[in-house]
């Protein structure tokens, strides 16, 4: 059975192709934002826990993964107003075939995972591990620190992906607190990369090698 | 109440950054005190947390717990001190993060919850980020990249650890909280596969954050470009609370039968880290990042003594303790040393003998202290490791072992002599306020007291803490 969360799920992976295959910072941003509200959502389409209380958790984790991180880093990228467009260190023709690479290997690893509480979802596992991988992907492949920390928030959206097959009664509190732990790096990280761009007039990290040893 | 004991700096580090430079330096100091006093408290058994599925008093827990107490009151003194000397700007932020840093570090000495420890630690990088970034140098902001960057990947790594692990507890059908505590006891029934994913990732990922090589790049660079009182803290105390999270998931392996399979692990991260950390102190140019390699290698002596187990776990314990004392105490003389030299390059200093002779007790104290030499704590705690090594036949480990230790002790005296020594026509004499040296001293004596007296309550919190570890002798 085509189950609507799997539709969704889909296109978070056509996204991360999306994210390889763009140039443009905006782009990224939008990509994550997406990421952010497919992910947030998926516990209420799998029906997980529909009180009241599981529903104002998801909406207030949908608004802070889809639209305030996404929004904090295109505020920090405005402000100072960088070059808008990135390119990976090895090319976006080695980075497509990356995406299907990974691809593959995710839909092979997540088909291995024998959980009770996922079974009917055949494509949550290979989205999760595809974001996690597509992430730290990112994060590697670039010298524009705007893309690695996209990179990062998009590993953190993978992780969250996985997290939803945790169910207890504890859960949303415990999430939350990681949510708002997330939320403050990533303001944190908007900061420095403001003084980045201040102190050197560019975020590109190959400029960062004072401490090199 | 537990929580109190982290709710107060939390909140006095909130009310810190909107206050001006002199209130600001005693509500520090004062908080400080408070805290060392509820730490006392909690030790005596009077308090009992609220929320019990988050909180929890462990023995390992309440040792941490007493050495960061203890540290930061002595650092905050120190500190107001220091920071009249120095030319902070916005001094507000730097006292108010110090304080979050606190209560987010004693949040990690109490959490029990998996998630919650996990938020704990990560709530440590981001106070204590704002302290690296102090200095505004464009060094300084490149250490803050590197560390708010490499530990948030380093610990998102960790909490998929953690949600492994609760794959591991639905796998096994196995219905407890998800607290260390209660998994500890049912550890048997999980299954063992997704628990040994779930450990590798959690070594990975608060093994960032610990310093073990090769995931430790961002130390040397933050520990080196913090302004020493916050460097002090870094590394006497944080990489404290990241074991803390190894050593109680390794306390769920043990209860596992899976001991052989996490020691193993443990013990090669931690031979690597003190193999690297003796690569790079034989030739390091810096005092401040000889310090932090010197970091490194301790944390490494501490988890490979972890994974020995039985004997090794009570030198590692004792390791932990020792290695925070004397280091902060070393790191806080090397803002001494900043201030007297102006300059953080070994070349620049010389005859510290002469030139701040107080200052000077302070240094070669630690110095030998942190070597292993004795009558200092670190020289017991690795004797018993290398007696744990060879009892439990890990002949090779304990050959590398002890031959980095040599390595590392050539370096690191070579270093020491020549700032101490070298030189010895510059002598002006400097002037050294008496709080910038006794917080020192006292890190010293408390840890040269507890070499020959531990107290009864002391060595009962260690020995249960590592009694799931195989019982000590």
């Amino acid at each position: 059975m085509i189950h609507l969360v799997d539709i969704v799920l889909s296109l978070v992976l056509l996204s991360i192709l999306l994210s390889f295959g763009s140039n443009r910072l905006a782009v990224l941003i939008k990509v994550i934002g997406f990421q952010g509200v497919v992910v947030s959502s998926v516990p209420l389409f799998m029906g997980h826990d529909l009180s009241a209380f599981g529903i104002a958790f998801s909406l207030a984790t949908l608004l802070i993964r889809g639209m305030i991180i996404p929004l904090c880093i295109y505020l920090a990228i405005k402000k100072v107003a960088i070059r808008q467009e990135v390119e990976p260190i090895y090319g976006h023709h080695a980075s497509m075939l990356a995406w299907l690479g990974l691809i593959v290997a995710s839909a092979f690893i997540g088909g291995k995972f024998n959980l009770p509480a996922i079974n009917n979802h055949a494509l949550l596992m290979p989205t999760a591990i595809a974001l996690l991988t597509g992430g730290m992907f990112l994060l590697m492949g670039h010298r524009n620190a705007i893309a690695m920390v996209l990179g990062y928030i998009m590993m953190e959206n993978g992780i969250y992906l996985v997290g939803t097959t945790f169910s207890t009664s504890t859960r949303h509190i415990v999430e939350f607190g990681i949510l708002l732990d997330v939320l403050a790096g990533v303001m944190i990280m908007a900061v420095i990369l403001q003084n980045i761009k201040q102190q050197f007039d560019d975020v590109d990290t190959s400029l960062l090698r004072t401490l090199k040893e | 109440m537990v929580e109190i004991v982290f709710l107060i700096p939390f909140l006095t580090g909130v009310v810190a950054f909107f206050l001006p430079r002199r209130p600001g330096r005693l509500l520090l100091v004062l908080t400080g005190a408070v805290h060392l006093i509820l730490s006392l408290i909690l030790w005596a058994g009077w308090l009992e947390p609220v929320f019990p599925a988050y909180f929890a008093v462990t023995p390992e827990g309440l040792l941490s717990l007493i050495v960061i107490s203890l540290l930061f009151f002595l650092i905050s003194i120190y500190t107001t001190a220091y920071l009249k000397k120095s030319d902070i700007r916005s001094e507000n932020i730097f006292t108010g993060s110090m304080l979050l840093f606190l209560s987010t570090m004693t949040m990690v000495t109490l959490s029990d919850h998996i998630m919650v420890m996990w938020i704990a630690i990560e709530a440590t990088t981001l106070a204590s980020a704002p302290l690296i970034f102090t200095h505004r140098s464009a060094a300084s902001l490149e250490a803050t990249w590197k560390y708010v960057l490499v530990c948030s990947v380093g610990i998102a790594l960790a909490l998929l650890g953690s949600v492994l692990i609760t794959f591991a507890m639905d796998i096994g059908g196995v219905d407890v909280p998800v607290s260390f505590s209660a998994l500890t006891t049912a550890a048997r029934q999980l299954d063992p596969l997704w628990l040994k994913a779930g450990f590798v990732f959690i070594l990975v990922g608060y093994g960032t954050k610990m310093g073990l090589a090769p995931m430790h790049t961002w130390l040397p660079d933050a520990h080196g470009e913090a302004p020493s009182p916050a460097s002090a803290l870094l590394s006497g105390v944080l990489l404290n609370c990241a074991y803390l999270g190894i050593f109680k998931t390794h306390k769920i392996m043990i209860a596992a039968g899976l001991e052989s399979f996490s020691g193993t692990i443990l013990m090669v991260f931690g031979l690597m880290s003190i193999l690297a950390a003796a690569t790079f102190i034989l030739k390091q140019t810096e005092y401040k990042r000889l310090l932090a390699y010197s970091s490194i290698e301790n944390m490494g002596i501490i988890a490979f003594g972890t994974g020995v187990g039985g004997l090794g776990a009570y030198g590692a314990m004792l390791c932990l303790i020792h290695h925070s004392l004397i280091k902060s105490s070393l790191f806080l003389t090397s803002g001494n040393i900043l201030l007297g030299f102006g300059s953080r390059l070994i070349e620049d200093t010389g005859s510290l003998v002469r030139r701040m002779p107080r200052t000077f007790i302070a240094f070669f104290c630690g110095f030998v202290g942190i070597s292993g030499l004795p009558p200092f704590g670190i020289f017991i705690g690795e004797l018993l490791i290398i007696m744990g090594a060879f009892r439990n036949g890990h002949y090779v480990g304990a050959g590398i072992f002890i031959f980095s230790m040599c390595v590392i002790f050539a370096g690191f005296a070579n270093h020491a002599l020549k700032i101490s020594f070298e030189g010895y026509r510059t002598t002006v004499r400097m002037e050294e306020s008496a709080s910038m040296v006794w917080p020192q001293y006292v890190l010293l004596l408390t840890s040269l007291l507890l070499c020959f007296w531990i107290p009864d309550i002391f060595s009962r919190a260690i020995t249960q803490a590592i009694t799931a570890s195989g019982g000590v002798f």
